[in-house]
């Protein structure tokens, strides 16, 4: 037994945000992959769990069109096989197969990676240099939100009490854009971040953009980044915002001062793949 | 409390569970399916591993009402009358069991990788079963075990009473930045 707690399958959106705004301390349950971890360890104890996972609205993956739409209770594993996304945002699925184990990614979602709003989330800074959007449905209607000003801190979102992500949205890339994600861990097998970086690059418009994870409270989405110049002038300026915008902590994954050490590196690496055809290097 | 009623194995079970039992203690302590073991609780090794709806999940991480309606297979159903699955032949054959207690779980993702992907890479078979720790056998023999499941597959009757490849021919380089 994890605990105490009531529990209710959600059928619609309007049912799950009415649940969540009447009890005083209920939680949303998607894949429950970090949730159900915590209540076990203690950390949290809610009363009721609000299970979004039938709910028909959040179960949509359209990855055809031109905006991709990934419904919030879309499993990892899905929008890590799904074609149209390794073909086209193939940082997304790298980043959302670097998350957990094959097994926690048949029912990790990816809203259930953000709105855990983890430092280290995985999916986050890709997510940011793509522009990605949350549609967050509550009492008062429906609103959109940014994945960049999603996280207001170490396991704090933007979100009210009783709003619902109900999917996340990725608008139409610039032709020929490129992505990129990479991330520094202890051990190849499943491991939360040490760092995480991804980056997006659209030549047309002569701008990277690049965020940064597990460096900071929050991932950070840094100011766009001139792209002209050799990689090394690019990553310089890249390094430097990066530098100035994150403040790494100690913990049990890595050192502050290891954390300061890597960031260039990767991000080094990172714009290398970016210029150079987003091939690995 | 909650009245579920959901398939395992093939046979339909109903019972009445608290919200905040684990699909996990609904087989073990009420169905006495103790083939699916607790390790780390968290979703973190893998001995919990069962399919539900034939997809790989921790069963720690899965309430039992979320599995209300669901089709579950455990180890108990890979044996079908009295005969061993090819994966547990290829398993005893292949020396990949020591102390046993991640087997149910290791052989129930091999078995969903295989049901997707009946010739897998050795990469393929280091990911799928990367969720699952040993700390018995150092893997070679597992992915010599799931090499073998999924070559019996494929030609069944050329593979009869086929000689093990050697050791380490084609198993050492597989665990290279697996795992």
């Amino acid at each position: 037994m994890l605990g105490a707690f009531d529990y209710v399958r959600a059928r619609s959106v309007d049912e799950a945000c009415r649940l969540l705004a009447e009890s005083d301390d209920a939680a949303v349950l998607a894949g429950g992959t970090d949730l159900l971890v915590e209540i076990r360890n203690g950390l949290r104890s809610p009363r009721l769990l609000v299970d979004v996972k039938s709910i028909d609205e959040l179960a949509v993956l359209d990855a055809d069109g031109t905006e991709r739409v990934i419904g919030a209770a879309v499993p990892l594993n899905r929008v890590a096989e799904h074609r149209a996304i390794r073909d086209a945002l193939p940082a997304l699925a790298e980043s959302a197969l670097s998350i957990g184990t094959y097994q926690l990614r048949n029912r990790a979602t990816l809203a259930g990676n953000l709105c855990n709003a983890s430092p280290a989330a995985d999916s986050a800074p890709v997510l940011m240099t793509v522009g990605a959007r949350l549609t967050v449905a509550g009492p008062s209607g429906t609103r959109t939100v940014p994945v960049s000003v999603l996280f207001t801190g170490v396991k704090r979102t933007c979100l009210a009490p009783g709003e619902i992500v109900t999917d996340v949205r990725i608008p139409a890339p610039e032709s020929g854009t490129r992505t990129a994600f990479l991330k520094q861990q202890r051990i190849r097998g499943h491991d939360l971040a040490v760092v995480n970086v991804a980056g997006s690059y659209a030549p047309d418009a002569g701008t990277l953009r690049v965020a940064v994870g597990s460096c900071a409270p929050t991932p950070v989405l840094l100011e766009p980044i001139d792209a002209s110049g050799s990689v090394d002038v690019v990553a310089g300026r890249a390094i430097e915002l990066a530098e100035a915008a994150v403040s790494p902590i100690s913990d049990v994954r890595a050192s502050a001062a290891y954390r300061r050490a890597v960031l260039p590196v990767l991000l080094r690496r990172l714009v290398d793949r970016l210029l150079n055809g987003g091939r690995r290097s | 409390m909650h009245e579920i009623r959901l398939t395992v194995n093939g046979r339909v079970e109903r019972a009445t569970v608290p919200a905040a039992t684990t699909l996990l203690e609904l087989l073990r302590e009420r169905l006495h399916l103790t083939g699916a073991k607790e390790g780390c609780g968290i979703g973190e090794c893998g001995a919990c591993t069962v399919l539900l709806d034939g997809a790989p999940v921790t069963a720690c991480l899965v309430l039992a009402v979320e599995a209300d309606g669901r089709d579950v297979r455990t180890i108990e159903g890979e044996a079908r009358g009295g005969e061993l699955s090819d994966l547990q032949k290829a398993f005893i054959d292949a020396g990949a069991v020591q102390c046993g207690f991640c087997t149910p779980g290791m052989i129930l993702s091999a078995r969903a990788l295989l049901d997707r992907n009946p010739n897998p890479t050795d990469d393929e078979i280091v990911e799928a079963i990367a969720g699952n720790l040993c700390r018995c056998t150092g893997y070679e023999a597992i992915l010599q075990a799931v090499r073998l499941a999924a070559e019996r597959l494929r030609g069944r009757e050329a593979s009869e009473g086929r000689r093990l490849p050697a050791e380490g021919d084609e198993a050492n380089s597989a665990m290279k930045g697996g795992g």
